[in-house]
Order: C-alpha cells, then structure tokens, then sequence
C-alpha cells in the first residue's frame, strides 16, 4: 500500500513538473456561430503546429521542424488554450482579459475578423502581451502605432499590390496589358477596405476604373450587378465576396452569357464550397492568395505538413490554416529564442525575428516585423482555376504553370 | 384604503431599489477575477437597457425591436465626439442621449400611426435601415468602424488601463437612474396614461388620454436612456462599427431581460439581466468550443421561461405586477 503511495506521489510529481513547462498561448475564434467553420479549422491547423513543435517525430525541413519541445527551454511544450468569440468585439474583449488574467497565457493569437482582432489588440497592449494576429487582413490593424501587435501575413493593401504586379508583369510578358478593370465588393469591413485600396492602385497604376459596384453582402440576386458589369465590359473583373456571393456573382454572369476574366480578392473564390459548387464555370478564375499549397519545390515541408493537416481537418491547407500555422511557429521561435515565458521578452524577441521564407509552408519571402508590427515580407502569390482547383501562377519563379491569360483577345 | 396601500407598496419598492443598489455597489469590491467583474458589468449594463427598453415597451406597451439603432446612435455619437473633437464621453453621452431621444421621435412619428404588430415590425426595419446607413457613411467610418483611442487613465473619457471598478460605478449609476426614473413614471400621470394606452387604446382615448403624445413622450425618455447605454458601451469596448452595434442582434438582446423577467414591472429588467447574461458569457466561455451547444442552452432556455412563464420571471418572486395594471390584485 505504501509502496502504491509512493509510486502516486512520484506519477504526480511528474505530471506537474511536465506541466509546469508547458508555456501557454490563448487563441480566440468564432468557435460557434456562422462563422464557427474557420474556428474549427484554426484548431486543427494550431494543433498540428503545436504538434510539430511538441512531439518527437521524422524532421520536417521547416524552422522547428525537429520536435521535441522548444530546444533553448529545455524542450519546453507549447499548450494553445482555445477561447470562443462568436465574431463579436466585445465577447473578443472579454476572452482576451480571461486568457491573460486567469489562463495566465504569455501571449494571444486570433481572430479572423478585424473588428474581433480590433479589441483583442486593445486588451493586449493595456496588459502587455504580445498579440499575434494570425489571418486577420484589415491594414487598419497595424497602422495604430500599438506596441504589441504583430502579424505575419499580408495585409490587402499587400495583396492588392501583389494582383497589380501582376498585370503589370503578365502585361509586359504577353503585350495584352489591363487597361480597365471594373470593381465590385460587398459592404461589409472586407470589400470596402478591398476596393478603397483597389481604386488608389489602379489610379497609380493608370487602370482606368469602368465600374464601381456595391452590393449588400449576402444578397438574394446579383442579376442587375452582373448586367452592369457585362455592359461596362472591363478588361478584368475584381471582385471582393464571401462564398454564397462568389458563387451567385458567377452563376448571375453565366446566365447572362458574359464570361470576364476574374482577379478575385481569396475570401469566398478561395472557398472549396464555391469551387465544388461552380465547377467548369469557375476555370480560369485568378485569386491572390498567401498560401500556395503547389509550391513543394520552394517549400519542402508543405507537404509533410498539409498530410498531418489532412490527418486532423480531412480537407488541404488553404489561405487562412497556412497562415495559422506560419503565425504559430513564428511565435514559438520568438519564445524559443526569447528563452522565457515572459511577455516582454518574447515582445523584444519578434521585434528581431528573421525567419527565411523557405523554413516556412507560406510562399512570403521571410518574416520581419517593422514598428508597427507588420511583417514586410509577406508576399502573397496569384493562382488560376483550372480543372477544379488553384494553381500558382505568379511570381513566375514559384509559378508551376504558365497563366491563361485572354484580356486583349 | 386603496390610495395608502399602493403609496406603501411604492414606498416599499423605493426601499428595495436603495437595498438592491447598495448591494451591487459593494459586490465587486472583494472580486479580484477581471472575468467576474466583466460579467457583473455587462448584466448591470442590460438591467438598465433594458430598464430604458421597458419604459417604452413594456409601460407604454409599444414593443420596440429596432432600439439597437438608439444603442447604436449613442455609441457613434459620443464616439464621434471623442474622436474628432475631443470632447470626453461623460459629457458626449449626454449629446448621445439627446440625438437618441430626437431619433426616437423622428422613428416614432410616423411608426406610432401603426398599431400592434405593425408597429413591431416597422421598428425592426428602421433599424435594419439605420445599420445601412452607418454602413454606407464614410464619414463614422463606414464598415471600418471607429477606434476609440487610449490616452492613459482618465475619469472624464472613462478610460482606465486595466482596472474595471470604476467602469461598475458607471454602469451602476446608469442602471439606477433608469430604474429611478421607471418608478417615478409609474406613480406619475404620465405613467397611468401610458398603461391606458397599452390595454385600451379606445379606452383610454375616451378618458381624455391624448395617445399620440404620450407614446412620443415614452419614445423620447427611452431612446435618451438607451443611447446613453451606447455610450457607455463604446467606451467600455473601446471599438465600435456597425455589426457590433448597430445589428438587430442588439434590438433583441435589449428587449430580452425585460420580456423574460417582465414586461412592464420595475424590477422585470434586472431579473431578466441576472438570468440571461451571465446564462449567455459562462456557457460561452465554457462550452463555447463544443460547437454551439452553448446557444442551444440559451436558446432553450428562453424557449422554456417564455412557454412556462409568459408574465416573466418576476412573477415567480410573487412580485405584483404593476400598479393599476391589467393584472394588479383587486384591493
């Protein structure tokens, strides 16, 4: 019996110093609610980092591949803690202030939408924690002089640029360059931040805007829409929209027999309902996108990493589960290198972080944060729809198939 | 005597309200949990949203589904005013009131034409219409919304770093002034002319009640109410834009304590605040992940006080309605 006691009392000694290592980080996500898919998906692409970083297991060619725990804390765990948001800022508000106060988390990583990442970066900075925003786009985010925030993916003023490189690259390339291009966005925070950065680099650009057109997010029928952008006629057709409207915008265009060249800005083009539900109609359909599932050649851990991915969610890594993963393994390389679990230290840590783009799944060129906490080197890549799926087809040296490109034609 | 027991019972009332009042402003002091404290807060703050809700919808009996535009316009308004003008919140959220109570006015004024579930429904669609415009207005910020900015701790803009007692005092003192100003209204004239026009209109116009003006009356004190509500929010979250504000989501989430603890009674609002809100903040936070489970909670739950108790929780304390009211005791 006593024997039995010993041997509990050593199992439980065990059991806290395992967990006195483990070095938490709180993730905020609409897990319920209409938006509680992209939560789900957050978990599966955060586990399979933290797995990545935590388990022993085959190296995979990316920074902190190797496993084992984070190798300068003595092989320390990383434990992500999930918090529900439910796409509202004030919920946002009041998870992050639990997560810091009594989940005692060392850092925050979220959110998806930018009002959610809005109060969660407030929280942040009065409680100096680092806060890493992980998939959220507004450029708003980082343009507020915080201390705290970091992101490593694009935001859309980065992404638009990358669509606008390309029409001046592919223009050059083929002597068919866009000269007009007709916008259209829905009303919410992500089409009217799309389009404002759309109008000022196409006016930079000398693309001639032919039709400007806002519609209500969501909407029943885009049938006048889609006679409006057939009778502007623009060399390109750019629109921001979620999944139902992505869809309804390409079903409202068939109709009508008007088959445009599309630059979509990701969001519901990059959806795999959209894709499935389209079909044919949706070849040739271009996108801008942060991840390039295709770029195996430049990125050798991709697919190591999407098997385990698969292994957790049963679908690909896509735009947002990328930069999930690219976000958490930044973090823990600033914890790691930090060589502490305090928040300051970790903060001072990402303001040096230099991570090259070839130790990450993401086709960026490497992560850097300037003051604002942006990473400036986060290029995102332009794929094409044919045969059911993306394919990267800009920037040409990670291209893996040449562009069908028919403005001009 | 029928005049003497109804000044005791709202003399009663009175010394409950100070007794509830004095009770709320000692109980976060020994709760050190930010997260406790948060919840406290936001019930306190939709006691008295829904207080100002009940003034309108349950005393004067028109039911209301478009107050979140008032919430939202208080939100924006004193937001606007720090922001751009730099004029503090304590002082805007009296600005937020008053534009609250002339947008309730300019709503009610043709609404108030429409009887019933018309009127309902009409409220539902001016909201919907003020989401858009705040939507589409470049001006506050459009979809992008507003940030309010964080210039150190400070009593005037209700700014405090991390500490969240003094945002409980504010939201204490909003919550008892309009239950102050629900129990002065319902021993008042207006009060009485008000519940005539919800149980008979006809009635009551037979009596000399002048129905127009009473029910713009009612509209006007609690759109001021709610708007104030907004401006206190806008501070407390410190970002605001149309969804988190100006959604129909609000118009439901205000009516709510006030329809399940009551319609119509002084203390309807608070019961209703108690059981929902941190119903809605702890199921969340701890069942949130298991993919909804806690909306059905909530949603069941209000299913199942709305099937069993249709007059509102109050009634279950053994809490006579209201005085006069359809459903008072005889004496």
């Amino acid at each position: 019996m006593k024997r039995l006691w010993v041997a509990m009392a050593v199992f439980a000694a065990g059991l806290s110093t395992a967990h006195a290592e483990d070095i938490l980080i709180g993730a905020i996500y609409p897990l319920s609610g209409n938006a509680s898919q992209i939560g789900v998906d957050a978990q599966a692409a955060v586990g399979v980092m933290s797995d990545i970083i935590n388990t022993d297991h085959a190296a995979i060619p990316m920074l902190l591949g190797k496993g084992g725990g984070l190798p300068h804390m003595h092989g320390a765990h990383i434990k992500v803690i999930f918090a529900d948001h439910q796409n509202d800022p004030q919920k946002a508000r009041a998870e992050a202030e639990r997560l810091i106060t009594q989940e005692h988390v060392v850092a925050l990583i979220g959110s998806y939408t930018s009002a959610t990442a809005a109060t969660i970066s407030q929280v942040a900075e009065r409680y100096e924690v680092p806060y890493m925003a992980m998939d959220n786009s507004s450029p708003s985010l980082s343009q507020r002089g915080l201390k705290w925030f970091f992101r490593t993916s694009p935001h859309d003023e980065m992404f638009t640029q990358g669509m606008f490189d390309f029409y001046k690259a592919i223009g050059e390339k083929t002597g068919h360059p866009v000269k007009t291009v007709s916008l259209f966005y829905e009303d919410s925070i992500f089409g009217s931040d799309s389009s404002n950065v759309q109008k000022k680099l196409a006016a930079a650009a000398g693309i001639k805007v032919v039709a400007d057109i806002k519609y209500r997010a969501n909407s029943p029928s885009l049938s006048a829409e889609a006679q409006r952008l057939k009778s502007a006629d623009a060399d390109v057709v750019m629109p921001s929209s979620y999944t139902s409207d992505a869809i309804l915008l390409m079903r409202s265009d068939n109709e009508i027999g008007y088959h445009p060249t599309i630059m979509a800005q990701s969001a519901g083009f990059a959806e795999n309902s959209f894709l499935t539900s389209v079909g044919t109609l949706a070849d040739g359909v271009m996108s801008r996108s942060s991840f390039a599932l295709d770029a195996v050649k430049s990125r050798p851990a991709i697919p190591a990493v999407n098997a385990m991915f698969r292994a957790r969610a049963n679908k690909d890594l896509n735009d947002n589960t990328s930069r999930q993963i690219v976000a958490v393994q930044t973090l823990a390389d600033a914890i790691d290198r930090a060589g502490s679990s305090k928040p300051e230290d970790i903060r001072a840590a990402l303001t040096k972080t230099d991570i090259p783009g070839d130790q990450t799944i993401m086709p960026l060129k490497g992560v850097k944060f300037d003051s604002t906490g942006q990473n400036t080197e986060a290029t995102p890549v332009i794929q094409q729809i044919s045969g059911g799926a993306y394919h990267t087809i800009y920037p040409f040296d990670i291209a893996v198939q040449a562009p069908v490109w028919n403005v001009g034609k | 005597m029928m005049t003497n027991s109804i000044l005791r019972r709202r003399r009663n009332e009175l010394v409950a309200g100070v007794l509830v009042l004095i009770i709320l402003a000692v109980l976060p002091l020994p709760i050190r949990d930010v997260y406790t404290q948060n919840l406290i807060i936001l019930t306190i703050l939709y006691a008295g949203l829904s207080q100002a809700w009940n003034i309108l919808g349950g005393y004067c009996g028109q039911i209301s589904l478009g107050h979140g535009l008032y919430f939202g316009i208080g939100a924006y308004v004193s937001t606007m005013l720090f922001v751009s003008a730099g004029i503090p919140p304590t002082i805007g959220m009296f600005a937020a009131g008053i534009v609250g109570a002339v947008a309730a006015l300019l709503v009610g004024w043709p609404c108030f034409r429409l009887s019933g579930h018309y009127y309902a429904i009409a409220t539902v669609v001016v909201g919907e219409i003020g989401y858009l415009l705040f939507l589409n207005w470049d001006f506050v910020g459009a979809a992008t919304g507003l940030y309010v900015p964080f210039h150190g701790e400070n009593w005037a803009a209700l700014q405090f770093r991390t500490s969240k007692l003094p945002f409980h005092y504010v939201v204490l003192a909003f919550a008892a002034l309009t239950w102050i100003v629900a129990w002065v209204i319902e021993g008042s004239r207006w009060g009485y002319s008000w519940r005539a026009v919800r149980d008979d209109v006809t009635a009551a116009r037979s009596l000399a009640v002048r129905v127009f003006p009473s029910k713009m009356a009612a509209a006007a004190i609690s759109g001021f109410f709610t708007a104030i509500g907004g401006a206190i929010y806008a501070q407390y979250v410190g970002y605001i834009d149309p969804d988190s504000v100006l959604a129909s989501s609000f118009s439901v989430l205000i009516a709510l304590p006030a329809v399940l603890g009551g319609v119509g009674t002084l203390w309807g609002p608070l019961v209703g605040a108690i059981v929902l809100i941190p119903t809605s903040e702890l199921t969340r936070s701890y069942m949130g992940g298991a993919g909804g489970i806690d909306l059905m909670i909530y949603g069941g739950l209000i299913v199942v006080i709305a099937l069993a108790r249709p007059t509102g929780l109050v009634s279950l304390l053994g809490i006579r309605k209201q005085v006069g009211g359809a459903n008072a005791a005889p004496t």
